[in-house]
């Protein structure tokens, strides 16, 4: 290849790029065939991280349903009190309401009993025996808000920042700002579970690269069949046989591109390199019989069972290969009736692999440089649902979720809701906060971090202001 | 753009090196392309458009201009009155004096800077120097070129004057002198016909296509080529797809359970249209008021099924006035791209930051759609399972396809011309197909007009609050005014008739299409932003040739093959893509279109064309959407319900991709890994990535596996006793990229078939495995491997 060219591009690609990510430096990734790094070692934007990170990666733990932050982390003996009574309208007059649109709104008392866990003492419900082992390690969040009442337009905002289709999720962001550190698989990774309860759909929008390039959209990990689409060789070709091929293809493209001399051609045959690596690197990566038995029953993870257990136990394995944003779904926490017997089963299939995550991440001394995220697309209503059983409403106006790792006050409550758990109330953490932290603990500004699209800024925590939630960083020493 | 330095690397010695290196390299930039690097020696006076308002946009607009509720200091950039107003002895432009104006002394300011260093946002020293060279030379402001209607401008001069074979050439060629720059080559003649044939049709010329353009000596060889692509349907296969990016057209309902949902007579009425060369305006029509015509035919209904493409949701405990709100806005976003070329988008919460947009009039231009009827699905279909496949999403017409419809009458007027007597057999043979073509009819949404429901202007975006003033249909005043009768409410059929009317935006519609067009076939828009020709997007590098294309569109009678063939007979069309090493340094993006663009086909002609290479494609046009093989499982995290996805078999799975079924959440990874959209909202423009993810695509998806099985079992079949394995290389060749290999292409090849061979002779159910036959046939499998070598060519899948 013509390496003045590809010296020239790449220096426009730096010089674009200035340290603000403008939208030039945008279409010299996308638009035109100046390939301003290789597919297979995409280290970022020249100029990123902003200052130095706390942490390497993400682990998102999402919860999608909407699990009731009033059976988990959230302690409202007011709402015991109040159980059964109407719902002082002071608190839900022209308040956005879903499922309970024209019914007689009542107070729902919590289903569960609340006790001090660890050293710090933090309120945790009996859902939770395991996540209750780990409450040292991790910092609760009661203030949550978010602006969607629906699952499907919050897991948007969840992961975008707006209801709007066709913005970036948070790992294409990521991905995108600070590129992955493993050479042979994506930078980011979604893998949903199997098993509980009839589940809400989710989306590939999810974890959309939206209008990044498409490199940086997650790439999902089935827990059955291929565990990347077309990973497996067509039956009828070895692997030394496709190891030919891709060569084959190799030499013409680059004997033609001799002829032409197109640098999307180095990039081609770049990608076609990183491709047969992952047909070999995936099924090693899933393949987890080099886990020693009791690793696997930290986690209760049965091999090729496609659990949430599984799963976390493969993010560890993909935060070990570099792997920058892994992003777990475990569905089924939509519990608008028969809450009681829905949470025993959403907790039986997570609440001990989460909390070995955490454990085993501190043991491999990865804890440290690894920021992970728990929670829903929304909390549920302190008031009464009654779909079959008690159960409860969608809820935006207060929730909660955790966080734990890298950089992040560990045994900490922030934030409150007030007495009868409806509105945040103290230290309000809106969904654009909690971006602007994750941001941060990334090493990016989220005002700064932007991407110029149909003429305007575009950031992962949109135009209104977005705040780094600092009461509950440590102030701690960055990762080298 | 670039963007503030010192304010990113505060306490950084490491990244403060870097920034003093790339402040270097920024000065020596220009803002948009490096054929302008040095701003001091341009010839040409400042342009206010081009130069002086992309970089008060850049930096200055977002406080200083539309947007009232975040104004700052009182002042307006945007407006020439008040930039160079006194303000208290203070005016901000003095015009021929920049040592006066307040602009270049707060961008020069030490203590406080504009912009503020808080913005994220800076002027570099060629920035800076531009501005003040603008207001010396006299401060000449213009009107957004946005708002400026297009007219037509004089053709200019331009040398070599042989070079040119229409006025475009003239534009673009004296752009080319300005900058002391040459036009490229020709392509070769074999190149030219894959350009035309990819841009045109979508599909690679056949071998015998391509052998008879070589042999046609005729001066008018490579124009009646031009002629039979635009003549051909598959042209309007070719426009739809682009077409249905822009409306977001899929069948499924995008939200929650993403059922699908009936639309897909759209697509072969929009197919039609470009086939048929439907004239613009009438298009334009027939989609947003299509109902309101007098005696709306079938296709007129049809295709007023453009207001129902929005993704739509019946998720349980959706809230109808929200969702009110988020379908008005959904159909302002996209009548506002596709037609207007503007993001209207940001000011349903706030002013436009950057546009004369208001909140206001966002949502009276949603007014416009207050009378659509779509809200069933909310409220609830009697007697109906929303989440029933598909979902029923009322009112619906039931009707045939407009190619279902042509097929029928093909095949009524052979079964009434057959003697029964002779042909019974053919007979029958025509009557059950047209027997189950009268049972294949479908349903398909459509508009239906109602009492227009209230629309209010939502504070901040807010459907809660029900503060705000009453709106009626209305369009953006900046673009003009719909003309009404006094005390008459305007309508989607005003909207429409405005949109496309010379008097009102029709100018502005030709322009925002011109542009698309033209990167339909050049690879980038003249305007390079193809959905904002806003403040915020890029002024078109050539405005005057943009302009002369969208009057010439205009007065064709909105004639789109009149224009297409306009610019692919152009010398500008028919150049080289290979990149001169002087281009590449001046004009690394190729802005002065200097030569053609190359890239990987877009999702359905890569799909399409490895299909026809083979001889698999199946061309039908039209129908309900098809479901090739896709891997098992795509649709596991769908629910409401389950989902299992039967492929289809025989010819309906070789369908041209356009016809395969849009599962909004879970595209086909085929479309999904070339960078299709979801189509979830308007798309004016794919990316062109270049992944792992679609190189496993091309290497392991079973359709194109089967394509390279097909591939060399035909050319086996047609092999005769004097072809050797180099004459039956040189015949795949022709047929995926239009030219024998060369002979280290036939060395490579010939070992790698060599090699195969050897392989499958030893693992003989390795060779049955990969022929899914029982018989295995070794020559077959090894050549199957070089088939899946031609196909998996970056040139099998690239447009040059």
């Amino acid at each position: 290849m013509n390496h003045h060219a590809s010296d020239l591009n790449r220096r426009t690609f730096l010089a674009r790029s200035g340290l603000g990510v403008g939208s030039a430096a945008l279409m010299n990734l996308i638009g035109s065939e100046a390939a301003a790094s290789s597919v297979s070692n995409y280290r970022g934007l020249a100029a990123l991280p902003h200052f130095a990170p706390r942490v390497k990666r993400v682990i998102f733990l999402c919860m999608a349903g909407g699990p009731s932050h009033l059976e988990s982390f959230d302690y409202k003996p007011e709402l015991a009190r109040i159980s059964g009574r109407p719902m002082p309208e002071s608190f839900t007059k022209g308040q956005p309401i879903a499922q309970l649109q024209g019914q007689e709104l009542r107070a729902q008392g919590p289903l569960t009993r609340f006790r001090p866990h660890g050293e710090s003492g933090q309120m945790i419900s009996d859902f939770f025996p395991h996540t209750a082992k780990i409450a040292d390690e991790i910092c609760i969040v009661r203030s949550m808000v978010t602006e969607q009442i629906n699952h499907d337009p919050a897991h948007t905002f969840m992961n975008t920042g707006t209801a709007i289709s066709g913005r970036p999720s948070m790992g294409a962001w990521a991905t995108y700002g600070l590129g992955s550190e493993g050479a042979d698989l994506p930078g980011f990774v979604v893998m949903t579970s199997v098993g509980g309860r009839n589940p809400q759909p989710i989306a590939s929008r999810q974890w959309s690269a939206g209008f990044l390039p498409s490199r940086f959209q997650g790439v999902e990990f089935n827990s059955a069949g291929d565990p990347v689409h077309y990973v497996g060789n067509p039956r009828g070709i070895s692997a030394a046989n496709q190891r030919e091929l891709v060569d084959v293809v190799q030499r013409l493209d680059s004997h033609r591109n001799q002829k032409i001399n197109n640098p999307e051609i180095d990039a081609r045959i770049a990608a076609y390199e990183m491709a047969f690596r992952m047909q070999a690197s995936v099924p090693k990566l899933v393949d987890v019989s080099d886990e020693p038995q009791h690793i696997l029953d930290l986690y209760g993870a049965r091999p090729g069972d496609g659990s949430f257990a599984s799963n976390c136990l493969l993010a560890r394995r993909l935060a070990q290969r570099g792997v920058r944003f892994i992003h777990l779904y475990h569905r089924g926490w939509d519990h608008h009736g028969d809450l009681v017997k829905h949470m025993h089963t959403c907790t039986r299939h997570t609440d001990q692999a989460t909390s070995a995550l955490i454990t085993d991440l501190k043991q491999q001394g990865m804890l440290d440089d690894t920021l992970v995220i728990w929670g829903g697309e929304f909390g549920r209503t302190p008031m009464f649902q009654g779909k079959g059983g008690i159960g409860r409403d969608h809820h935006i106006k207060g929730f909660s979720m955790w966080l734990a790792g890298g950089g992040i006050r560990p045994g900490m409550t922030y934030g409150s809701t007030d007495e009868l758990g409806y509105h945040a109330v103290e230290n309000i953490v809106h969904v654009r906060d909690l971006h602007a932290t994750m941001l941060h603990q990334l090493g990016l500004d989220h005002n700064r971090f932007s991407v110029k699209y149909q003429g305007l800024d575009m950031r992962l925590t949109g135009v209104e202001p977005a705040r780094v939630v600092q009461g509950i960083l440590a102030n701690d020493v960055s990762v080298g | 753009m670039t963007y503030p330095l010192s304010t990113h690397v505060v306490g950084e010695a490491r990244l403060l090196l870097l920034a003093i290196f790339l402040v270097i390299l920024v000065s020596s930039l220009a803002p948009h392309a490096a054929y302008a690097a040095d701003q001091d020696v341009r010839p040409v006076p400042v342009d206010f458009n081009r130069d002086i308002r992309p970089l008060l946009s850049e930096n200055c607009i977002s406080c200083h201009g539309p947007d009232s509720a975040h104004r700052e200091a009182d002042l307006r950039l945007d407006q020439e009155q008040a930039a160079k107003g006194d303000r208290k002895g203070h005016p901000i432009v003095v015009a021929g004096d920049s040592a006066a104006s307040e602009l270049i002394a707060r961008i020069e300011s030490a203590e406080e800077p504009m912009p503020p260093v808080e913005s994220g946002k800076s002027l570099n020293a060629s920035q800076k120097k531009l501005l003040r060279r603008w207001i010396d030379e006299g401060a000449v402001w213009s009107k957004p070129w946005t708002y400026v209607k297009p007219s037509r401008h004089p053709i200019p001069d331009a040398e070599p004057s042989s070079w040119p074979i229409n006025w475009i050439d003239q534009f673009v060629l004296q752009r080319l002198n300005q900058e002391q720059l040459a036009p490229s080559a020709d392509a070769d003649r074999v190149t030219l016909l894959r350009r035309l044939h990819f841009d045109l049709i979508g599909l690679p010329p056949t071998p015998a296509e391509v052998r008879d353009f070589l042999s046609d000596e005729s001066p008018d060889a490579y124009e009646k080529v031009v002629d039979r692509l635009l003549s051909s349907t598959h042209f309007g296969e070719r426009m739809a797809i682009y077409w249905l990016d822009l409306v977001r057209f899929a069948d499924t309902v995008g939200y929650h359970g993403d059922q699908p949902h009936n639309i897909w007579p759209y697509r072969d009425y929009v197919i039609h249209a470009f086939a048929s060369n439907k004239p613009f305006d009438q298009f334009t029509r027939e989609q947003l008021a299509g109902d309101l015509l007098p005696d709306a035919s079938i296709d007129q209904q049809i295709a007023s099924g453009y207001n129902r493409l929005l993704q739509t949701s019946h998720e349980g405990g959706v809230q109808l006035k929200e969702y009110r709100v988020i379908y008005l806005a959904d159909r302002v976003r996209n009548v506002s791209q596709v037609w207007m070329g503007a993001t209207l988008g940001c000011a349903q919460c706030h002013d436009h930051k950057y546009d004369p947009l208001s909140t206001e009039e966002f949502y009276a231009l949603g007014a416009f759609f207050a009378d659509v009827d779509d809200e069933a699905h909310i409220r609830g279909v009697k007697g109906a399972n929303l989440n029933a496949l598909p979902s029923p999403r009322p009112p619906e017409i039931e009707t045939h396809g407009f190619y279902q419809r042509q097929r029928l009458a093909e095949l009524q007027e052979a079964i009434n011309k057959l003697d029964s007597q002779v042909d019974q057999e053919r007979l029958e043979q025509l009557q059950a197909e047209r027997d189950r073509l009268q049972q294949a009819k479908g349903r398909t949404m459509v508009s239906v007009a109602m009492t227009p429901r209230e629309v209010r202007v939502l504070p901040r975006g807010n459907w809660l609050d029900e503060s705000g003033p009453v709106v009626t249909p209305r369009v953006p005043a900046a673009f003009g005014e719909v003309r009404l009768e006094p005390d008459s409410r305007a309508t989607r059929l005003d909207l429409a008739n405005w949109l496309t009317d010379p008097q009102g935006a029709g100018g502005f519609t030709a322009r925002v299409m011109a542009n698309r067009f033209w990167y339909l076939l050049f690879g980038d828009g003249i305007a390079r932003v193809l959905d904002d020709f806003g403040g915020q997007g890029e002024p078109p590098t050539h405005p005057e040739l943009l302009d002369n294309l969208a009057v010439e569109f205009l007065e064709s009678g909105w004639d789109v093959k009149h224009l297409i063939k306009l610019l692919v007979m152009s010398h500008t069309y028919r150049q080289s893509s290979i990149v001169s090493d002087e281009l590449r340094v001046k004009d690394p993006e190729n802005r002065l279109f200097a030569r053609q663009a190359r890239y990987r086909l877009p999702a359905e002609a890569v799909r399409d064309a490895l299909l026809e290479i083979s001889g698999l494609l199946e061309k039908e046009i039209g129908g309900p959407s098809v479901r090739p093989y896709q891997p098992p499982g795509l649709y596991r995290h769908l629910n409401f319900p389950v989902r299992k996805y039967e492929p289809q078999t025989g010819k309906q799975q070789y369908r041209r991709a356009l016809y395969m079924h849009w599962q909004r959440q879970f595209l086909h990874p085929v479309l999904k890994a070339f960078d299709a959209p979801s189509r979830e909202e308007c798309t004016a423009q794919r990316p062109r990535s270049n992944t792992p993810l679609a190189a496993l695509v091309l290497l392991n998806d079973p359709s194109f596996l089967a394509a390279a099985r097909e591939l060399a079992s035909s050319t086996l079949e047609i092999a005769n006793s004097e072809d050797n394995p180099s004459s039956l290389i040189d015949q795949m060749f022709l047929r995926a990229v239009s030219r024998p290999a060369d002979a280290r292409e036939h060395q490579i090849l010939t070992d790698l078939l060599q090699s195969q061979l050897d392989y499958y002779e030893q693992n003989p159910k390795s060779a049955e495995a990969l022929l899914e036959q029982k018989r295995a046939w070794p020559q077959l499998a090894a050549w199957t491997a070089v088939a899946r070598a031609v196909l998996n060519l970056s040139e099998s899948v690239s447009r040059n």
